[in-house]
């Protein structure tokens, strides 16, 4: 299994696009995400090939991201829990 | 229908609904095969002022496999791309359309054609999208309007919108007449045949078989490849016992994994997946439980021993005992697994069965077009029930435009074809009534590249 860190997705999905996706996902909650997130609204157009990060699997911590024509799903406890407390679901993991 | 609106999912996606696969010996080209997958089904020819297109975000292809191991060692990709002169009027065209670059064409569609080599080995799709171009910015025809604003159609745009490749390869795409007939209307209001009202369950007085696609358009996708291009050691086979002259044929469309609707515009990630795929005419529309069609239209030929099942004990060959009380007794006996329709639908026609034929490719149950390219065209008055009306040239040898895919599939379900493999059955004298009791006009068709006729324009159709 590929492994990606928080620090590296974020680097990657920044470069690419300058925001991620969360499809499949209820409205970003208004709790606070924590490391720092800050909820705001966004400033720009959805980019034209957008960066999509989904969670497939919170309890076992698996997120699939997809990319261009490629997708790639990798075990991040880490970076699903933050995705999930922003879709503001609590106790999955 | 052969596969039009045929599963759940795809029936909500018209653009990307493989409705029709054919493949043939091109009758006056005999040294090469056309191939032919139809999108958009039907059409209402007045369906402006947004005319029918195919999509730009869908990738469609046409599979072949040369060495029978049920994967494409060969993949055609065709994808659209569509442009506007003026986006300030709501018109399709400012004036008559005269030429494919006629500039009151205000709303036109390009596409590109590329080829995938490969022995993928289990990983096809993997080079989606990615293939060796071998033509681009192409133009599509218009769809055809009326007498004003598509004058002379196939003279003007639907002739001058075949396209010539390296290779010798022949391209075209755009709105043609829909070949496939069928009563619908009666089909589909419980396995009703007109001319046997009488007979069925519920009966009602005797008519007349109605084909509503006589009237109806569709987009249609054509290749025209030098069978030397397509046959694994790349020679023109002459002797049908030979496993090189069968090629397996299907078609298939993909969408990308994930789509974000963004205001008005929709934004695509992730790799291709398939939605609709086609071989044999009404598989998955007859063959397949509503349950698993969305399933089937999205796993490829190789994966379909899960839907084997289906063919040995179909469930349309227990309906029509129940439908049809006491005319087909012998096949309401028959218990045993349908090994006919598993060897012309899931593996092809070994030798020996049908003398001087065959078209056998694989034991991998795997729903594919089976051409023998070295069966010639019949070019004198070929019969539309194919392989069944003694016709080699036909149905299930590949399909061509104007085969009786109707009458020939269920003529076969109902035990018609069991003696092949099983002479002890003999089948009820009523397979010999089962029949789409239709025969379709002239226009539907044209004896060259694309073969599929010109389409119905909207002005006139319907006539009143």
């Amino acid at each position: 299994m590929e492994r990606l860190s928080r620090r590296s997705f974020m680097k990657v999905a920044g470069a690419a696009t300058g925001a991620a996706a969360i499809a499949a996902a209820p409205p970003i909650a208004r709790a606070a995400m924590g490391d720092g997130a800050e909820k705001i609204d966004a400033t720009t157009d959805v980019p034209h090939e957008p960066v999509v990060a989904y969670v497939r699997d919170a309890a076992r911590g698996e997120v699939t991201v997809s990319s261009g024509t490629v997708e790639h799903t990798y075990r991040d406890r880490a970076l699903v829990q933050k995705l999930m407390r922003a879709a503001g679901r609590k106790g999955t993991i | 229908m052969s596969s039009h609106r045929e599963a759940p999912s795809i029936s909500q996606d018209p653009a990307a609904d493989n409705a029709d696969t054919y493949a043939f010996v091109s009758p006056d080209d005999p040294t090469t095969v056309t191939i032919i997958t139809n999108y958009v089904p039907l059409q209402g020819p007045p369906g402006g002022p947004n005319f029918f297109e195919f999509g730009d975000d869908v990738l469609y292809s046409i599979y072949i496999d040369n060495d029978g191991d049920a994967l494409p060692e060969i993949t055609y990709q065709f994808k659209f791309h569509t442009t506007y002169r003026n986006k300030e009027t709501f018109l399709y065209n400012t004036g008559p359309i005269d030429s494919l670059d006629s500039p009151n064409w205000n709303k036109r569609q390009f596409y590109s054609v590329s080829v995938i080599h490969s022995n993928f080995k289990g990983k096809n799709h993997s080079h989606d999208g990615k293939g060796t171009v071998l033509g681009k910015d192409l133009a599509c025809p218009p769809c055809n309007i009326g007498p004003r604003s598509t004058p002379n159609y196939e003279e003007n745009l639907g002739a001058p919108a075949v396209h010539s490749l390296p290779g010798g390869i022949s391209v075209f795409a755009g709105q043609r007449n829909d070949g496939f007939f069928v009563d619908l209307g009666a089909i589909f209001d419980l396995g009703d045949i007109r001319e046997l009202n009488s007979l069925h369950l519920i009966p009602t007085a005797t008519g007349t078989s109605v084909d509503p696609l006589k009237t109806m358009n569709i987009h249609a996708i054509a290749i025209k490849v030098p069978i030397s291009m397509l046959t694994k050691d790349g020679s023109v086979p002459t002797d049908p016992a030979k496993a090189v002259s069968v090629l397996g044929i299907w078609g298939g469309a993909s969408r990308r994994k994930v789509y974000v609707q963004d205001k008005h515009k929709k934004l695509h990630s992730g790799p291709w997946t398939q939605v609709s795929r086609l071989g044999n005419p009404l598989f998955n529309e007859v063959i397949v439980p509503i349950g698993d069609k969305d399933e089937w239209n999205a796993v490829d030929p190789i994966d379909d021993k899960g839907f084997e099942k289906y063919v040995k004990q179909p469930e349309l060959a227990k309906l029509l005992p129940v439908l049809y009380p006491g005319a087909f007794p012998n096949l309401a006996a028959y218990t045993k697994d349908r090994a006919d329709l598993h060897a012309i639908l899931l593996t092809g026609i070994p030798s020996g069965v049908v003398p001087g034929f065959q078209n056998f490719t694989t034991t991998k149950p795997s729903d594919m077009l089976r051409l023998n390219v070295a069966i010639p065209p019949t070019t004198s008055d070929p019969n539309a029930l194919g392989l069944i009306g003694g016709d080699a040239a036909g149905y299930p040898n590949g399909r061509r435009v104007f085969d009786d895919v109707v009458s020939i599939e269920l003529k076969a379900v109902a035990g018609a074809t069991i003696p092949l493999v099983d002479p002890s059955f003999t089948p009820d004298a009523a397979v010999g009534a089962v029949s789409s009791y239709l025969e379709p006009g002239n226009d539907r068709y044209q004896e060259t590249f694309p073969y599929l006729g010109t389409p119905h324009d909207g002005y006139d159709t319907p006539s009143s």
